[in-house]
């Protein structure tokens, strides 16, 4: 699915041709060609890497998320958290991971053994996938497509089915609850998440992801997009806590009333996928609040001022490749300043009922959504300049 | 920098020269669908009403509903004989077979809400929102009766369906309802259905146009076994939608499970919506297949006819009987499609207006009884005519017509249809048309006969505790004003039909479809 | 044969072997549950269909509209009414089986003719990759305006209907002269449809005891 996926989307992805920037698939299809390959072969060489490269970061990002958390958490209730694993309990994570999977799979008696395994699958792949269209970069994404943040969107949507599935399947009435919260959860946020969406992609007349952060380019951080749409944002960075999960808005799992919701009869790396499945979300979400609204790779001064200001021009290689790193330290700085403002909220804000949850979504976040769309929509109108005409 | 370049070069020009050039706003002729804009208008202040409370919505929402559909009505009257430039780059054409057909509906609608408030008040279920889904379902059958591109067509069709299983439903409290509003979702859903799949093989035989001309020409060129599937598939919707045997199961029983005014809307706007369907995709889109619709025709026809009829003898509910007997009308009417000559189509459309007025009335006579009585049983309107002589007569007039004894109005219709039959060469269905015309009126007349005929010791119990006859509460009168109405189209438009007549064959004149069709 | 054409050949044989398995479990699974699932299976394939024919947006939009909505409502459906009941066995039902196989059987045979029988226009037009977008919009806005605003009626009126059938805090009275009523049809029911309790037979309704 995943090769299926990519090879039809690289057919259709054509090169945005804003400015060259760091192209590494070119470089190494050149040194390939050098090696005496042909064309094809060093493409068929190439697929493969970005996706490993970003299984392997999503996978990272998760452990240093689960490291975060754990310390974080300990500061916010003045504890000290893990210090024993590694400096600082840096490997903490690696230790509990570790403990996961040598752990008993249990599947109990009267679950149903198949639904019961595709679940934890079907919630973690839609996650991994919709990394695809993550950028780095001008050209640092897997696959620049065009319809980029609504593929992320779209894919999103199928995760409540995994919920649900795992939560008929263990046939427990606080896993069925949970599964059920889960998916009435997911459905009520992902509305008001694609209108919010939508008034981003209305500004950069595209749904790709790289456009999206190239319209955001040109004053540095004064043309990032929180500026524009700070309404817009603070809807989507709701949605997306919901739609992670998160506390305040943990409820399929809110364990004083349903245990562990859909997780509570998982063990083992069943269990994990869930763990994994809901860190690589929260990081995902957090790089994509980077993209639409801080400016995604973009420094906060226009690198090409700064190139200016040294006499270097923007083409230059080593400018090149280190305008191609700021891009990545900067997305993954943002994405992380983003996921420790969801632990400090999950540490120290206290969780809504189902009702306020869903009042929350239905009366409040969808209206004002909508009318931040159509706010946008005139303003666009209105100064085509400064909202992309 | 906010990069403009984002679009490519070629589809911002096709974007600012296509679409958005400044002469499209003249280009859609949004004259066409003025009248569907009066009912979208009424129905919006509909909803907008509601929110300030049930108390306002039984005061309020009757008069705009009026208004809207008067305006309508105006509006068609206006656009008759108009020019005939296709709306909406070839969606929707108001042409005077759309104009007519789009009146019934609208009259129907107006008729059936002036029969409903009483009975949507008494059932305790919200008017405001009843209102607007009837008039979504005007909606959608009005835009239905000009749509002349495949999307439109089934959107405007779904916007009707939609809005018939939930009226079907309304009174949700009572199991028949729901299970007449399920019934017709899931028949109903199925005929949607089965409708796509058809017109993706037109739109495939195409080569990827859905208006309807594109489709005619196509289909002129292609007499592949992939046209013929297409053409059964469009006819089983059709069929499903005027109620045509063997597509007509959901009749009886979404009839009797549907509050009594939604079944008069049903029975006459949203065949009619269905018959001008019919006339649009068959006489216009698939004029190369001219002999195997009409045999097909010719089947649903008799089929129809026969047990439409026939099983209405076996009745004991009113409702399901005019459930029936409206199954048999539908026979009748597509001897008029099966013709194919001016006086067919003509006859058709006259009849579908003797129609409208006929069952209204009809359903108006057994609203009243059952408001008063609670009951629709056939028997139990045993030695009516002493009580309430007004239902008697009314109900006598309007079975009477239906049946089509001569001076009434349906007789008329009737006989038009027969005669354009008759000149076609169609003797089968004539002839099948005359006996179960027959059968018709006898079970009209056994209907009569229990009013009038039974002495008041023999009057049922429910006409023995009849209630004194009073109109002093709201939503009567309209219902009064719809019966005598009814009535007085009914027993008078018989005599005075010459207008009608001229009416139904400048509808045909002025269709060039039809038209061409003929010539 | 390139790499890629296999790579297609090989993606189109497995997503049209789901889409055909998951449909005829869909129908003929007697767990509703497994239904609802494979249910989502098949559109999942169905997009897939879709991105293999370079229609991307389609695609996503199938995955988000049938998966995410429609499947996910389906589901929450069945699982609020997770009740077991052991329904009346209905008399001939393998005969019905049997017939109703028959006819969709027939129909099939037929579809499979008309394919085979047709002289399809192939290849079709050239697909438009990410353009499609700009076009569907184009489109919307330009010859089909009427059925997209239309539309949004229908839309409306469907929310409107559902929140009407579903909301629980009805009159209880009648507006007008006050008095208590039950929200069923004014015809009193002599026969209740659904909970038959006078035994007749009636057609559609066998299966109800």
């Amino acid at each position: 699915m995943v090769t299926s996926t990519i090879s039809s989307f690289a057919a259709v992805a054509t090169a945005a041709t804003v400015s060259p920037g760091l192209d590494l698939e070119a470089s190494f299809t050149d040194v390939m060609q050098g090696l005496g390959l042909s064309a094809g072969a060093a493409r068929l060489l190439w697929l493969p890497l970005p996706m490993l490269l970003v299984l392997v970061a999503a996978v990272v990002g998760v452990l240093v998320s689960v490291w975060l958390e754990r310390k974080i958490s300990a500061a916010v209730q003045q504890r000290i958290g893990p210090e024993y694993a590694g400096a600082l309990g840096v490997l903490q994570p690696i230790a509990d991971g570790l403990k996961l999977v040598f752990k008993e799979d249990i599947i109990p008696a009267r679950a149903d053994g198949l639904l019961f395994t595709i679940g934890p699958v079907l919630v973690v792949i839609p996650v991994i996938l919709s990394w695809l269209v993550v950028p780095f970069g001008q050209h640092l994404v897997i696959s620049n497509v065009g319809i980029g943040i609504f593929l992320w969107i779209s894919l999103s949507s199928i995760q409540p089915i995994g919920l649900l599935m795992s939560g008929y399947a263990s046939n427990n009435k606080y896993s069925l609850l949970g599964g059920l919260r889960a998916a009435a959860q997911s459905i009520s946020y992902e509305i008001p998440l694609a209108l919010a969406v939508l008034a981003v992609v209305m500004m950069s007349n595209s749904l790709s992801t790289v456009d999206i952060v190239d319209q955001q380019t040109g004053a540095g951080i004064l043309s990032w997009n929180i500026w524009r749409q700070p309404v817009g944002f603070l809807i989507f960075w709701i949605c997306a806590l919901a739609e992670c999960e998160r506390l305040p808005f943990d409820l399929p799992e809110a364990e004083e009333e349903l245990v562990a919701g859909y997780q509570t009869e998982y063990s083992g790396m069943k269990f994990a996928l869930f763990y994994l499945g809901s860190y690589i979300n929260l990081v995902l979400s957090a790089l994509l609040v980077s993209v639409l609204y801080l400016g995604g790779w973009g420094f906060p001064v226009p690198v090409e001022w700064l190139a200016g200001a040294i006499g270097q021009s923007v083409d230059a290689p080593v400018v090149q490749v280190i305008t191609g790193a700021t891009g990545i330290v900067m997305t993954v700085l943002k994405a992380y300043l983003l996921v420790f403002l969801a632990i400090l909220l999950r540490w120290t804000t206290p969780r809504v009922r189902i009702d306020q949850l869903l009042d929350l979504g239905w009366k409040f976040l969808l209206p004002i959504a909508l009318v931040n769309l159509l706010v946008t929509a005139a303003l666009k109108l209105a100064f085509p300049m400064a909202f992309g005409g | 920098m906010f990069l403009p370049g984002v679009l490519p070069p070629a589809v911002a020009d096709s974007v600012s020269t296509a679409a958005f050039s400044p002469g499209l706003s003249l280009q859609l002729h949004a004259g066409a669908i003025a009248p569907e804009a009066a009912v979208l208008i009424a129905l919006l202040t509909c909803l907008l009403v509601d929110l300030a409370g049930e108390k306002a919505a039984s005061r309020w929402v009757p008069p705009l509903c009026y208004a809207g559909l008067g305006t309508a009505l105006v509006l068609l009257a206006l656009q008759w004989d108009g020019p005939q430039d296709p709306a909406f780059l070839g969606s929707f054409l108001a042409d005077n077979l759309a104009i007519a057909f789009r009146a019934v509906v609208a009259a129907s609608t107006l008729l059936s809400l002036l029969l409903s408030w009483r009975y949507v008040e008494q059932s305790g279920t919200p008017v405001g929102e009843y209102a607007a889904i009837l008039l979504a379902a005007t909606l959608g059958a009005m835009f239905l009766c000009g749509a002349t591109d495949l999307v439109s067509i089934f959107i405007s069709l779904e916007t009707l369906s939609v809005s018939s299983y939930l009226l079907s439903g309304y009174m949700k409290r009572d199991a028949r309802s729901s299970e007449a509003a399920l019934k017709y979702l899931l028949v109903g859903s199925a005929a949607a259905a089965v409708f796509l799949y058809g017109a993706s093989l037109l739109y495939g035989l195409t080569g990827g146009g859905t208006s309807l001309t594109e489709v005619a020409s196509a289909l002129q060129t292609s007499a592949s076994p992939v046209t013929a599937l297409a053409l059964v598939f469009v006819l089983a919707t059709v069929a499903f939608k005027i109620a045509a045997v063997p597509f007509h199961q959901w009749t009886p029983d979404v009839y009797e499970g549907s509050p009594t005014p939604v079944v008069a809307f049903l029975s006459v706007g949203s065949k009619a919506a269905g018959f001008a369907l019919a006339l649009r995709l068959l006489v216009g889109c698939f004029e190369s297949f001219d002999a195997q619709w009409k045999l097909l025709f010719t089947v649903l026809a008799v089929l129809s006819m026969v047990l439409g009829n026939v099983v209405a003898l076996a009745q004991t509910s009113m409702k399901r009987m005019l459930a029936y007997s409206s199954i048999g009308q539908a026979g009748f009417v597509m001897i008029g499609l099966v013709c194919g000559t001016e006086d067919g189509f003509a006859a058709m459309v006259l009849y579908m207006a003797a129609y409208l007025f006929m069952n209204l009335g009809a359903f108006a006579c057994i609203i009243l009884f059952s408001l008063r009585t609670g009951s629709d049983r056939i028997a139990d309107y045993a030695g009516l005519y002493q009580k309430d002589p007004l239902i008697t007569l009314g109900l006598s007039l309007c079975l009477l017509s239906l049946g089509g004894i001569p001076p009434m109005l349906g007789f008329f219709g009737k006989i038009y249809l027969f005669f354009a039959g008759w000149a076609d060469h169609q003797y089968l269905l004539v002839v099948v048309g005359l006996v179960t015309s027959v059968v018709s009126i006898y079970y009209y007349i056994s209907v009569i006969k229990m009013m009038v005929v039974k002495e008041p010791q023999e009057a049922s119990d429910v006409v023995k505790a009849y209630p004194e006859i009073s109109w002093n509460l709201a939503g009567l009168q309209p219902l009064r004003a719809a019966l005598i109405t009814c009535l007085l189209a009914t027993a008078v438009g018989g005599v005075l039909s010459n207008p009608l007549f001229t009416w139904a064959n400048s509808t045909v004149a002025g269709t060039p479809i039809l038209m061409h069709a003929i010539g | 044969m390139t790499i890629a054409s296999t790579t297609q050949q090989i993606c189109f044989l497995v997503l049209s072997a789901t889409l055909v398995f998951g449909s005829l479990g869909v129908v003929l699974l007697p767990n509703i549950v497994y239904s609802a699932f494979l249910l989502g299976g098949v559109f999942l394939s169905v997009a897939g269909l879709y991105l293999m024919l370079n229609a991307s947006f389609v695609a996503a939009a199938q995955v988000l509209v049938y998966v995410g909505a429609v499947n996910v409502l389906i589901l929450f459906a069945i699982m609020l009414v997770n009740k077991q009941e052991t329904l009346a066995a209905i008399p001939g039902l393998l005969l019905r089986r049997i017939l109703s196989g028959a006819v969709c059987a027939g129909l099939f045979l037929l579809l499979v003719r008309v394919a085979f029988t047709t002289d399809w226009a192939l290849p079709g037009p050239t697909p438009i990759g990410d353009e499609a977008t700009i076009r569907i919009g184009e489109h919307l806005f330009s010859d089909y305006l009427l059925p997209f605003e239309l539309a949004s009626v229908l839309l409306l009126m469907a929310m409107i209907g559902a929140i009407v059938l579903a909301r629980r805090d009805v009159f209880s009275s009648d507006v007008i002269t006050g008095e208590p009523v039950d929200q069923g049809l004014i015809e009193k029911s002599r026969t209740p449809l659904l909970l038959d309790t006078n035994d007749q037979k009636r057609p559609m309704l066998e299966n109800t005891p």
